[in-house]
């Protein structure tokens, strides 16, 4: 009953490939997107896909040496449309679509490309067009597509230290051009957070599991929600307002073993205080976050710290048969998704009824 | 029932929510596709810059090429090397890039630097307007600073040093404006008055000619390359003679305002030469007047000896001449045999110590006339007496005290002049132990002159403020003199026993 009154994520297209995929991506203001995988044969692929009334077609197909890993539209313009990509060999690239050739190619990194996510090509005054990449050799790397060759911002491990594997980074807090946080997750649990501006690490703390995915709620406003979420079924919502000088961030810390790995969480960019986790045995999970009454207080010594909300599931849904590894709702339209997962297929989704809540 | 009755009506609504989502979906993919067609052609964003410091050289600036090293060996390449240049790239690569956006942020600094120095420029311009020459050209100083290639700050600071007759400044000025701009009437002008008063008419009338070619109705030039023209031709040679004028506003032609010496009309003396007459008249020669030379040399050509210090005395004009004749005439006789020479071929060397003019001879011919030189100050000092007034502070009274050092008459008469009641507060803290020996010797000496106020003039000067220290200086001579006064005090000024005890004790006799 009550089940049925809540949003339903609605499998609306089933496609099987019959290789390897790790990533997909909406397209920006089309009604395609970019599947991002790897060939049997150890080749990377980009596979353009466009949906027409219910059917989904494949327009166009690049390969290459390398196994792509991940990708992101962030830091490139809704005209220009040039998906950066990194792959298994630690190559950044930057492709035009169309022309189906690379703008940018670099490789500052050593090893594996884990993550990517980019930020300023499609909001003004949200700083720099900037990519980020997190990479297996330890390093966090930020790029802009204007400067070739170096990266403008470089986080490792200090000489000594053991390198972790960086598998999650993304963007977040850039209300302005000067303001500009990155957070990245290890495979150790470490979640770390960075300024780009002052250049220094704002905050840490370990999560005990390995950090699968972070997602801030918005990138584009004062930084408000961050999700992280990790290994065997849990994940944590930050509060991420207010900052307590000694305790951190408020946050909510969901479990559930049986899931397996959380391996993403996507905020439906048309309400933040929703998001979509995906966890390894094919489930995806919509939630909401509910905030307090108050989201700070302050203690008698005129230190605020923030105070948790709650997490509601509005619905579960088992889609897959393997662990999901990425989700992208669709700027565009309210409730539709594209995801892949170990299964070689990848899923057109809605949801409906998101509106209602 | 009606629960199963429930479950299926949300059901059906699931299914209508869906199959309408499903039309909008086919709709917005039909939307998307029309949208996408119409996406093409240029999309400008103003970005902000690249991150980090490597942002700095990325920008546009074009890329440097290596600059080839110069041998230590190489002489030939060392001397062509321009230092002020490099250590500017050096002080531009500070500055220069740093502001994010190449090109664009050093057009924004040229357009800034241009900014302020207009302003500087319009500064200068009001001053020069109030006639306040050091100040407008600080202004056009700035101004050339900030902005090195405009012709305008370097004319207008020309016009300044013109002002203030610094006329090789003036000349290097304008030089440089015409150089970045050779076809600036105004510079021309200046640079023509400027060689004019230096005495260059050519170099002048050529400025003068290069004027009336770029602009040939400018009468003012016209008129002064005739007024040139003219000198040229009646003096030829004799041209460069021509004294430093008075400054003349730039735009009216210059005519020499100086005389030159033909014209002095000296019909009395018809035996001499013109030449000569204007010499004489010059150098003062028949009239009693000392007259002061401007120097003509160069600094380097200069005499470098110290300048020797001579005191200037104020004398009222009126009272100062009757004596004079004499002693005068005797100094001028010998600076004239010195410089006649001088005024003849003019800016020779021999000018050397009249360059900075006093009123009595100084150095060589000191020595020459040294008796005649003492006569006139020694003169002039007893003179100067009559007029002095009473001191009313220590700086006044030793201003003059000074001067007349030696001269005992009139320090007596001086001394003289001093209420004895009033020389505490005359000195104050400031009375000296030599005053005070002098003071002595001067009672003691011209005793006649203070008859009867010897002992109040003793009693007021030991009544000066710390006194007791200034009576341990005194010498034996001094004790000797003053034991004498005040004998003299007592018999001839009937001072009680008492007042001669308090004296004799403040004076530590």
């Amino acid at each position: 009953m009550e089940e049925l009154d809540t949003p339903q994520v609605i499998t609306h297209i089933e496609h099987n490939i019959n290789h390897s995929i790790f990533d997909c991506k909406w397209i920006p203001c089309s009604a395609k997107f970019v599947v991002i995988g790897s060939l049997p044969r150890g080749t990377g692929t980009l596979e353009v896909y466009e949906i027409t009334s219910g059917e989904i077609k494949k327009i166009k197909e690049i390969e290459r040496p390398n196994s792509f890993k991940c990708g992101t539209f962030g830091a490139s313009s809704d005209v220009e449309r040039r998906l950066a990509t990194g792959d298994f060999k630690g190559t950044l690239e930057i492709w035009d679509l169309e022309k189906s050739c690379q703008m940018y190619i670099t490789k500052e990194h050593t090893d594996i490309i884990n993550s990517i996510d980019g930020m300023g090509g499609n909001v003004n005054n949200c700083g720099a067009p900037e990519i980020v990449t997190g990479s297996r050799d330890g390093t966090v790397k930020v790029w802009d597509p204007r400067q070739r060759g170096k990266p403008v911002a470089n986080m490792q491990p200090v000489k000594g230290e053991s390198k972790r594997d960086c598998w999650a980074v993304s963007f977040g807090n850039s209300f302005n051009d000067a303001e500009r946080i990155v957070v990245a997750g290890y495979d150790n649990g470490d979640l770390k957070m960075f300024d780009l501006r002052t250049m220094s690490l704002r905050w840490e703390c370990n999560l005990k599991n390995g950090v699968c995915s972070t997602e801030f709620d918005r990138k584009d406003i004062p930084m408000n929600k961050l999700v992280a979420t990790t290994l065997e079924g849990k994940f944590h919502v930050f509060d991420v307002r207010t900052q307590n000088p000694t305790k951190g961030f408020a946050q909510v810390l969901n479990n559930d073993a049986k899931s397996g790995t959380i391996w993403v969480a996507r905020h439906v960019p048309q309400n933040r205080d929703l998001f979509i986790s995906c966890a390894g045995n094919g489930q995806v999970s919509l939630w909401k976050y509910e905030y307090p009454e108050h989201r700070y207080h302050v203690d008698n010594q005129g230190v605020s710290s923030g105070v948790p909300g709650k997490l509601k599931r509005l619905q579960r849904m088992v889609v897959s048969s393997q662990p999901i590894n990425a989700w992208e709702w669709n700027r565009d339209h309210l409730g539709l998704a594209v995801a892949t997962a170990y299964d070689q297929c990848v899923r057109v989704l809605v949801t409906t009824k998101l509106n209602l809540q | 029932m009606d629960k199963v009755f429930e479950i299926q009506n949300q059901a059906r609504n699931n299914v209508k929510e869906l199959q309408t989502y499903m039309t909008d979906l086919q709709n917005w993919e039909a939307e998307m596709k029309r949208k996408e067609a119409a996406l093409n052609g240029a999309f400008e964003q103003d970005l902000p810059p690249v991150r980090s410091k490597i942002k700095k050289e990325k920008p546009v600036v074009p890329k440097k090429k290596p600059e080839s090293k110069i041998r230590g060996s190489d002489y030939t390449a060392w001397d062509k090397y321009d230092v002020d240049k490099a250590c500017e790239d050096i002080d531009m690569e500070d500055v220069g890039p740093t502001s994010l956006d190449g090109k664009k942020s050093q057009q924004a600094k040229l357009e800034k630097l241009k900014e302020e120095a207009q302003y500087e420029k319009e500064r200068g311009n009001t001053f020069v307007k109030q006639e306040k020459w050091d100040e407008a050209i600080s202004c056009y100083n700035r101004a050339i600073e900030l902005v090195k290639d405009d012709a305008i700050y370097f004319a207008n600071r020309g016009l300044c040093y013109l002002k203030k007759d610094s006329l090789h400044q003036a000349e290097s000025d304008c030089t440089e404006a015409l150089r970045l701009d050779p076809t600036y009437v105004k510079a021309l002008q200046r640079r023509a008055t400027a060689r004019e008063r230096l005495g260059s008419l050519r170099a002048a009338s050529h400025d003068l000619t290069e004027v009336l070619k770029l602009e040939p109705h400018n009468a003012a030039a016209r008129k002064q390359l005739e007024a040139i023209k003219t000198r040229m031709g009646t003096k030829g040679a004799k041209s460069k003679s021509s004294p430093v004028s008075t400054p003349t506003s730039e735009n009216k032609p210059i005519v020499k305002p100086k005389i030159q010496p033909k014209i002095v009309e000296l019909p009395s003396e018809p035996a001499v030469a013109g030449q000569l007459m204007a010499d004489d008249w010059r150098s003062g020669v028949g009239e009693n007047i000392m007259v002061i030379r401007p120097v003509k040399k160069p600094p380097h050509l200069r005499s470098k000896r110290p300048l020797k210090s001579i005191p200037i005395q104020e004398v009222l004009l009126g009272e100062t001449t009757p004596e004079k004749p004499p002693t005068r005439l005797k100094i001028v006789d010998i600076e004239d045999n010195m410089s006649q020479g001088d005024s003849n071929n003019n800016d020779s060397n021999k000018k050397d110590s009249h360059g900075k003019t006093d009123v009595c001879g100084e150095g060589d011919k000191k020595v020459a006339s040294p008796e005649s030189v003492k006569l006139v100050s020694e003169v002039m000092v007893t003179e100067k007496v009559k007029n002095f007034v009473a001191p009313v502070n220590s700086v006044q009274f030793m201003s003059e005290w000074k001067y007349m050092k030696g001269q005992w008459d009139a320090m007596a008469e001086y001394w003289n002049l001093i209420e004895p009641s009033k020389i505490p507060s005359i000195f104050a803290n400031a009375l000296e132990s030599s005053v005070v020996s002098d003071v002595i010797q001067v009672l003691h000496s011209r005793r006649d002159t203070f008859r009867g106020r010897t002992a109040a003039y003793l009693a007021g000067i030991a009544s000066v403020p710390r006194f007791s220290a200034l009576a341990m200086f005194l010498s034996h001579t001094d004790k000797q003199m003053l034991s004498t006064l005040l004998e003299d005090c007592k018999q001839s000024e009937n001072c009680t026993d008492e007042v001669i005890a308090d004296l004799k004790n403040k004076y530590e006799l």
